[in-house]
């Protein structure tokens, strides 16, 4: 397990923390947040190379926060692979090897070459062994250095944005490689990347980081649907965050400044509401069309069209200012143009509040 | 129309380059074709020349093998680490790069001559530091150690921290991270400012001849043989040692240095 009680970590007049979080053995976890939210520095303090400034940092139950880093059994391995320049894949693999589990093998005397030979071929690199890192692509390398940070039998893996410098092909086979590598070695490991795709197909937890402060730790369909604050709610795409204050007599009642009122699912937490609602949950009807009895129906005009892959961002003016995710098919059968009028309905399951900080 | 700006802009480059080049080339080439073609072995059959050339390579390496030992440790502290005082101690290192030579040798006969504090301390050991080749190598060691202390400590800083990083959750302490990690990609620079170093040495005259004018290496014997004998005898010692740096410089930056220039572009 990875644990954080109270740390802070600074680097010059930036500081991150205090954090708490666990990462249960053999959980995936992802540290998500935007870039210069303080991630690496939190990885940097696990990993020994960065000093804590309060708090404790525990890997499998063991107090490791005064431990220098070549003994805390931790792995390591940074977006660009950073793989020894001077020395062979093999050699890059082999580095961790005397301190493995124990073993002091030696080099490449016979376990140390066993492993070596698993491990090349557990993460796809075989063919790779006798190349310089030079002259290996971005993925590949990513896959060398994972590797070499598995040869020393780490009790927890630290992986800080290692699929940002890979093209998107080579992402997804990492990705694989990745979680399936970490499941079969039973290891427990805290991903830090500023990536919602990536962070969402691998992480069995999310914890979320902004401006130096853990703002939520959950599953992350847990976390996407329910944000704890509008800088996460913003943060993982609900781009329809809008003020409003709860109906005196009725609970799930909000009324927005404008004037128009909004249903929802539950009880609203308080008097003075953010409401979120993520644009995927905006359904767009031609006018009339929306079913009857529809709640939350909102007559609006369209106002801008952004084509992301295979969905187009719609932006619509209304009393309550929204964007909707519709798919190209859907909104070419809607004969969707700007100026266009149409009907927007939200279900009430679909709006998350959160009380107005 | 752009290509031609720039067309002319690289032969400006190019004119300016080969004006400073031969301001470098000249007089050394005018030195060798003054001395004739015998010249390499007349003077090598002088025994005062040959063993003053041999006591001038050989000092100005003892001085760059010291200032290796303790000057790449410092280099390295310089590179890594932030601490009070640190750019007072660059400015120090780099003292002896704006010192009259001459000022330098007084400064060092203060404190290693025979009155001097290092002196007397080290006095009842036998070891003395004027008219000695200790005080040669001093006296080198002092002026031309700016060299490799600045040199390895740019180098050292163009390393990527992360990679020490790296090894050390690999099981590897600090110094086995900057042996086995940081000095295998560090060791061209460092071998670059090792050898400015021993260059510098070898052309030392002014802290030399105040601190030990005997022994004599090869600056203080051209000098005594020009103020003796005239231009013609102080050629054959001062053509040799040029032709000696040169082919030491020649052979480290075309066979030990071949990634320096633009194949380092992207290389850490």
């Amino acid at each position: 397990m990875i644990g954080l009680r109270g740390v802070e970590v600074a680097a010059g007049a930036f500081s991150v923390g205090p954090l708490d979080l666990d990462v249960p053995a053999g959980e995936y976890a992802v540290l998500l947040g935007p870039s210069g939210a303080g991630k690496t520095l939190v990885l940097e303090a696990l990993a020994g190379v960065r000093r804590v400034r309060a708090g404790r940092l525990f890997v499998d139950g063991a107090d490791v926060t005064r431990l220098p880093a070549e003994r805390r059994r931790v792995g390591l391995v940074f977006q660009d692979g950073l793989l020894f320049p001077h020395l062979s894949v093999a050699a890059n693999v082999a580095y961790g090897f005397h301190r493995g589990n124990g073993e002091r093998t030696g080099w490449l005397r016979r376990p140390s070459a066993e492993r070596l030979a698993q491990l090349a071929e557990e993460v796809g690199i075989t063919h790779l062994l006798k190349r310089r890192p030079q002259t290996l692509s971005g993925g590949e390398r990513q896959r060398v250095a994972l590797a070499r940070a598995l040869a020393a039998r780490p009790r927890a893996l630290l992986l800080d944005e290692p699929l940002s410098a890979v093209d998107v092909e080579a992402r997804e086979e990492l990705q694989e490689v990745l979680r399936s590598v970490c499941r079969r070695e039973g290891l427990t490991v805290l991903h830090v990347t500023h990536d919602r795709a990536e962070a969402f197909a691998l992480a069995d937890t999310c914890a979320l980081l902004v401006d130096g402060t853990l703002r939520q730790t959950g599953r992350p369909q847990d976390v996407l649907r329910w944000p704890a604050d509008e800088a996460v709610a913003r943060f993982l795409g609900a781009r329809n965050v809008v003020r409003a204050v709860r109906d005196e007599s009725d609970a799930r009642l909000a009324h927005l400044a404008t004037g128009v009122a909004l249903r929802v699912a539950d009880p609203l937490p308080a008097a003075a509401v953010d409401l979120v609602v993520r644009p995927e949950d905006v359904e767009v009807w031609p006018v009339g069309a929306a079913p009857p009895g529809a709640a939350n129906r909102l007559r609006a005009t369209v106002v801008r069209l952004v084509l992301q892959g295979g969905h187009v961002l719609v932006g619509a003016e209304s009393p309550a200012p929204m964007e909707a995710l519709v798919t190209a098919r859907r909104a070419e059968d809607l004969g969707l143009r700007v100026g266009a009028a149409v009907e927007l309905t939200v279900a009430p399951a679909c709006v998350h509040s959160i009380p107005t900080t | 129309m752009r290509g031609r700006r720039l067309s002319l802009f690289w032969a400006a480059c190019a004119v300016a380059g080969a004006l400073l080049v031969a301001f470098v080339v000249l007089p050394a080439a005018s030195m060798i074709a003054g001395a004739g073609a015998g010249f390499l072995g007349e003077a090598l059959r002088q025994g005062d020349i040959r063993r003053s050339l041999w006591l001038t390579v050989s000092a100005a390496l003892i001085a760059t093998a010291i200032a290796f030992v303790v000057g790449v440790p410092l280099a390295y502290l310089l590179a890594r680490r932030d601490f009070v005082g640190k750019r007072a101690i660059e400015g120090i290192i780099d003292l002896p790069i704006v010192f009259p030579h001459t000022a330098a040798g007084i400064a060092l006969l203060m404190v290693w001559g025979r009155d001097g504090i290092m002196g007397r301390l080290l006095a009842p050991f036998g070891i003395s530091f004027t008219e000695t080749v200790a005080g040669i190598v001093l006296a080198m060691l002092f002026v031309s150690l700016p060299f490799l202390v600045d040199t390895s400590r740019e180098t050292f800083a163009l390393v990527d921290e992360r990679y020490e990083h790296v090894a050390r959750t690999l099981g590897s302490s600090p110094g086995g991270a900057f042996l086995r990690v940081t000095f295998p990609q560090a060791w061209r620079g460092v071998l670059a400012g090792a050898v400015l170093m021993w260059g510098r040495g070898i052309s030392e005259f002014g802290a030399v001849v105040i601190l030990a004018y005997n022994p004599k290496v090869i600056s203080v014997l051209t000098f005594e043989l020009f103020e003796g004998f005239g231009l013609r005898a102080a050629q054959p010692p001062a053509v040799l040692i040029v032709i000696v740096a040169f082919v030491v410089f020649l052979v480290v930056r075309t066979v030990l240095l071949p990634r320096r220039g633009r194949s380092r572009k992207g290389s850490a």
